[in-house]
């Protein structure tokens, strides 16, 4: 049920086994070396040399990507044509003879590096969802120092949402062949009562599990399993030259405007 | 499920992950952390004082999750999400639902791909921090007023939901002054208004309906909420 969401790639991609602290490391690193970036270059480097890895080393099928991809693409294309036309004050490039608007340099440029940001961030944020799976990222948090009650209660919140999506679906599914998404006043009151019941469900499901927890010795903390795994040097050697040369590109192309 | 996961073509308040400068990012993050470290600290007395809170706030937590997922046909004839948080900060009080709309948010940027990690303080700013302790003060203004609880209600997460909108707007404006802060945020306004105020309205029914319905089929939840915001049952009693 779940095969096209993000969860299960991250379980089942070929770069699972690679050290935890590593991949959330290089995809942290080079989310800000894109966000740093005053020039679209190197977002748009980042943006390939991810979604590279993505499809040839973690070996998600390309086609899923893809359309995961047209999501921030759409969203920052939206926002290039918005600022193109609107956040410019320079002179005209283009006018398309409508409502006085008209496609600055100066939107055009700026537009065109928010979209390669979104792209660059994105994709990184993509390695990070498909590549690392979320009880790892558990473990990383407790290495931050989160506090204790913040991760045991995002570690139950994961658990119950996959329970509670099955559950809104089946109430979903079952309402749809009784017609209740027929006209837009059904839809509203389907989606109420969807929601009303799903939020009873869910108390009921939360009270039973403390119930079962308890009885079976929950004393208000969860322990979980912490692999303490340290990034080999090599690793470590790559990170740092693969981050710097991205640096030195940032620092090349300080500046650079498409037009 | 992908009819509640998929997410293209929908616009949502999120703001996407590389949007904001990264002298921003870094503004809302020292903004936001405060409020979620009182929130914690909050929580942190709940569960201490009583454990079983635990998993309820987790419940709690899913079900914002889950609710945001959902889709709402709005007027402009696509598909939006509501935020949820308002009918959280109502239930659970507004530092409690700081928390949660972090984790939260964090959940739909990790699975759902909606927001991201460097724009995560901004979100958790508009979505987490204005718009719950909005809907919260709301709620209890109305309430004092002596008006009803459904009005109560729609208000909150109406009013809240417009909140979220308008700081998000004011965070892409200042990220983005040009001209002025002035033009940039009534340009994002603009937008906004079109697409999300029939949707805050939209929400702001069905949360009274949500509401409502919980009164009607299960009022000792609403009561057992004592666990999280002793005030509350006042209110479900109020109502049987």
């Amino acid at each position: 049920m779940f095969e096209n969401t993000l969860d299960s790639y991250a379980h089942s991609n070929n770069l699972k086994n690679v050290n935890i602290n590593f991949k959330v490391l290089f995809a942290f690193l080079t989310m800000l070396v894109s966000l740093i970036s005053t020039s679209p270059v190197i977002p748009l480097l980042i943006t390939f040399l991810m979604s590279f890895l993505i499809i040839f080393k973690a070996k998600i099928p390309w086609k899923f990507y893809l359309k995961f991809l047209t999501i921030p693409f759409f969203f920052g294309f939206l926002t290039f044509i918005f600022m193109a036309f609107f956040f410019g004050t320079g002179a005209p490039l283009f006018e398309p003879g409508i409502f006085n608007l008209a496609v600055t340099e100066d939107g055009f440029n700026l537009g065109f590096l928010v979209f390669s940001r979104i792209m660059g961030g994105f994709s990184c944020l993509a390695f990070l969802a498909l590549t690392t799976p979320m009880n790892e990222m558990f473990s990383i948090f407790e290495n931050l120092k989160m506090p204790k009650i913040v991760i045991e209660i995002a570690m139950l919140m994961y658990r119950y949402i996959f329970l509670f999506l099955e559950e809104a679906e089946n109430m979903y599914y079952s309402q749809k062949t009784r017609m209740g998404y027929g006209s837009i006043k059904n839809t509203f009151k389907s989606l109420g009562l969807l929601a009303s019941n799903l939020f009873i469900r869910t108390w009921l499901k939360g009270e039973q599990s403390y119930i079962a927890m308890e009885s079976r010795c929950y004393d208000g903390s969860i322990k979980s399993f912490k692999a303490h795994e340290k990034i080999s040097v090599k690793n470590i050697t790559i990170l740092l030259f693969f981050e710097s040369f991205l640096l030195l590109g940032i620092y090349l192309t300080w500046g650079f405007k498409i037009i | 499920m992908r009819h509640f996961i998929k997410s293209k073509g929908d616009f949502n308040v999120h703001i996407m992950e590389g949007f904001l400068p990264w002298q921003w990012c870094l503004f809302w993050y020292i903004v936001a952390l405060p409020v979620v470290a009182y929130g914690v600290i909050q929580i942190k007395k709940i569960t201490d004082k009583n454990p079983e809170s635990k998993p309820l706030l987790a419940v709690s937590g899913a079900f914002i999750f889950v609710l945001s997922s959902l889709k709402i046909p709005s007027v402009t004839g696509s598909c939006s999400h509501p935020t949820g948080t308002g009918l959280g900060a109502v239930l659970f009080g507004p530092a409690a639902t700081s928390v949660l709309a972090t984790i939260v948010l964090l959940f739909q940027s990790l699975l759902l791909a909606h927001g991201g990690i460097t724009t995560l303080g901004a979100n958790i700013f508009s979505m987490g921090i204005a718009g719950p302790f909005a809907a919260w003060g709301i709620y209890k203004v109305v309430k004092k007023s002596g008006l009803s609880t459904s009005i109560g209600v729609f208000f909150a997460v109406f009013i809240g939901d417009l909140l979220t909108y308008i700081v998000t707007a004011t965070q892409l404006s200042l990220a983005f002054p040009i001209p002025t802060f002035t033009e940039s945020f009534v340009k994002f306004m603009v937008i906004f208004a079109y697409t999300q105020v029939p949707l805050a309205i939209i929400e702001g029914l069905l949360t009274v309906f949500i509401f409502w319905n919980i009164m009607k089929l299960r009022p000792d939840i609403l009561e057992d909420l004592k666990v999280i915001v002793p005030k509350i049952k006042e209110t479900a009693k109020e109502l049987i």
